[in-house]
């Protein structure tokens, strides 16, 4: 019994000690739990926000008082109502919104065509220059990308001095809001088109080769059958894109140069400028807000897309 | 001589038909392989065509090339008697019905059958009456509401072929539709192919490794391996005279016996195996055989009979005794396998369809056939 035993390999035995001895610390009727303890970091995760955000709520009825920089003891709704009529907050948020719809439907554009030759093309050496190009991005950060199209786009930048060649005057190319956009659309295209690939790789080829044969020529096979098709990796993509830029920081203040601010950057104006926490709070848990309606406006007209999860009906 | 008088009467029917479809020394070269190789033939209008073959033989390539969606290295396609090959597919007029269906998952059935009426721009108000017409035609009329989804496999594939036939292609392709499905509904679908094909008269060109489905539905087979085209004959024609190894080895259940050609006398060979000989007939006769040359006998497993007592073989030509090394159960016919020492050891196949229980596995029984049945082909020619 004892030799029979030793035969096998002294890695084995270790393992069957140690199993041993989990068997005594967590007995097997317990194995149930696991699923859910595995869970508990994320929810401990999200629940920290959920505190946070109540905090938030907390000071965003406070008032700042200017003799003294300290926030106010009773609670009022004085910070709604200057994040509601003072001009200069609309119009930050009317600029954020736009701007976040524009870059979604640009960004949408730009990725599909590139998504699709990425799944189609039957060259792997094209499907790998097309999948670095996409990552080398990830690589590097988002700000220091701004930087760099600092650099390219000044006025003694890269575009500005090829133009110079061909006889055209320096322009200003930043501190607009078409720059700003262009940032953003940039930084947002890799996602989009992680997340328009799949949903094109789900559709058979086939069945493009199929309305090939039943009549269509390739313009109507896509708008009768790949685009329908790929209508959730599209949904799923715009409502990535679409938050990503309505919440953005850097590009506005980057590229922005302070006269393209964002949400975000009113936001983080009111709580390192200006001090004034409650202010900043309101603006924060507007910007929560606008943010969930636009996406479950998305929800409603399209559907989740491939952020439905769960089980496929089909 | 049945099957002679049929044949006679089809070729004669096919030649007073146009040819609908028309390949000419068609070859496909994918990075330096051939995948089709000199491939040729004329289809009559109104046939339906059997392309047979193992997988990688080249049957779906020259399918898809038909089809329009690869361009052929060499050669020519015509359809009704014009050249195709600067022809995109959307602008053939080919009906195909894919290996997985490729039905549209985001339509109902009718809206799937009404897409190619769509595409060609047909007249809208005549398109509802188009789609009831068609589903009616395979048997789906009250399912065009239907998604895809909700229909189970046979169902799929019936609108599949109703959206394949509704626009009145010139030809319809099948490109082995019926491989996924399980063998009960594949025997009553190919009978469903036969009889929508006849019923619409439509030039039918199928793709199948299914030699029953070729034999059953098919008007001509294409027996094709390696890219090449090695038989193209009426079904019942392919049976009995394969031209060559592969073809009698791929259709049926077939033996071979080998050996060397010893002698010859007209069409009758006597073929050496060390001490002993055997007899067949030249199975190609415009491939003649050498004296000494390798060569190998082909006999189906049906054609041999089997009997513990040799004298029930009397009437036979050839006879031979062997051992039962295996025996097969199959409900309605008993598979024996059979060794035959004085034949190389060759193993023989052989159906008992009679009572079952009276051969068993060691025993020593008799073989007996008809020398006329066995074909010989030359070694070398065909790969089986």
């Amino acid at each position: 019994m004892q030799s029979a035993r030793t035969a096998y390999p002294v890695t084995w035995r270790i393992m069957d000690a140690l199993e041993a001895f989990a068997a005594t610390v967590w007995p097997a009727n317990w194995t149930r739990a696991v699923p859910y303890l595995m869970l508990a970091p994320a929810v401990l995760l999200v629940g920290l926000l959920v505190l946070g955000l109540i905090q938030i709520g907390d000071t965003s009825l406070r008032t700042l008082d200017t003799s003294t920089f300290l926030l106010s003891e009773e609670y009022t709704l004085a910070n709604y109502q200057r994040a509601f009529t003072e001009p200069l907050f609309a119009a930050v948020a009317a600029r954020s919104l736009l701007g976040a719809l524009i870059v979604t439907a640009i960004t949408l554009v730009f990725a599909f065509p590139y998504a699709y030759v990425m799944v189609r093309t039957s060259s792997p050496a094209l499907r790998k220059f097309l999948l670095i190009a996409l990552f080398l991005p990830f690589f590097i950060g988002q700000v220091v990308r701004a930087y760099g199209w600092l650099i390219i786009l000044g006025n003694q930048g890269m575009v500005n001095e090829a133009l110079g060649l061909v006889g055209v005057e320096p322009m200003r190319l930043l501190y607009n809001y078409p720059a700003v956009l262009f940032g953003l659309v940039q930084y947002m295209l890799p996602f989009a088109v992680l997340m328009v690939a799949p949903a094109l790789t789900a559709i058979p080829e086939e069945l493009e080769a199929a309305a090939g044969s039943l009549g269509a020529d390739w313009l109507r096979t896509f708008f009768h059958v790949v685009l329908p098709l790929a209508r959730p990796g599209l949904t799923g993509a715009g409502l990535v894109v679409v938050t990503l830029s309505l919440t953005d920081f850097a590009m506005p203040a980057i590229l922005g140069g302070g006269s393209q601010d964002f949400i975000a950057n009113a936001i983080y104006d009111q709580f390192f400028r200006t001090s004034d926490q409650g202010l900043g709070a309101t603006l924060a848990l507007m910007l929560v807000a606008v943010g969930s309606l636009l996406v479950g406006l998305i929800f409603t007209l399209f559907g989740a897309g491939t952020l439905a999860m769960g089980r496929a009906r089909e | 001589m049945h099957d002679a008088t049929t044949d006679a009467g089809a070729r004669e029917a096919q030649g007073s038909q146009p040819v609908a479809v028309s390949v000419l020394d068609v070859s496909m070269v994918y990075d330096g392989v051939h995948a089709v190789r000199d491939a040729s033939f004329d289809l009559p209008r109104g046939r339906f065509l059997t392309i047979l073959g193992p997988s990688g033989s080249g049957k779906t390539t020259l399918l898809r090339l038909i089809a329009g969606f690869q361009k052929p290295t060499k050669g020519d396609i015509l359809i009704n008697g014009t050249s195709v090959n600067a022809v995109p597919p959307h602008k053939r007029s080919i009906g195909m019905v894919f290996q997985r269906l490729a039905l549209f998952p985001h339509m109902t059935a009718a809206e799937n059958v009404a897409f190619p009426l769509k595409m060609r721009r047909t007249d809208a108000r005549k398109i509802p009456e188009r789609v009831d017409r068609y589903l009616d035609l395979v048997k789906l009329g009250g399912f065009g509401q239907r998604r895809i989804h909700e229909l189970s496999g046979g169902q799929q594939q019936r609108v599949a072929i109703a959206r394949a036939l509704v626009f009145e292609p010139d030809l319809l392709l099948l490109d082995e539709p019926l491989a996924a499905l399980d063998r009960k509904l594949r025997e009553e679908m190919q009978l469903e192919f036969r009889r929508i094909q006849r019923e619409l008269g439509v030039t039918t060109i199928n793709v199948t490794h299914d030699q029953r489905e070729a034999l059953v539905v098919s008007d001509e087979i294409i027996v094709m391996d390696h890219g090449v085209i090695q038989q193209k004959a009426e079904p019942s024609r392919t049976y009995r005279s394969p031209r060559n190894a592969f073809v009698a080895s791929f259709i049926g259940v077939t033996n071979f016996i080998a050996g060397d050609a010893r002698s010859l006398a007209g069409d009758t060979v006597v073929v050496g195996v060390g001490e002993s000989e055997w007899t067949g007939v030249i199975g190609d006769k415009a491939c003649p055989l050498n004296v000494g040359a390798p060569v190998r006998g082909a006999i189906r497993a049906e054609q041999i009979r089997i009997a513990r007592d040799g004298r029930a073989l009397e009437g036979a030509g050839s006879r031979h005794a062997g051992i039962v090394s295996d025996a097969i159960f199959e409900g309605e016919r008993v598979v024996y396998e059979v060794r035959l020492p004085d034949l190389g050891d060759t193993l023989m196949r052989v159906f008992d369809h009679g009572p079952h229980d009276t051969i068993a596995v060691g025993d020593e029984v008799y073989l007996g056939w008809n020398p006329d049945d066995v074909l010989v082909f030359d070694d070398e020619a065909g790969h089986p």
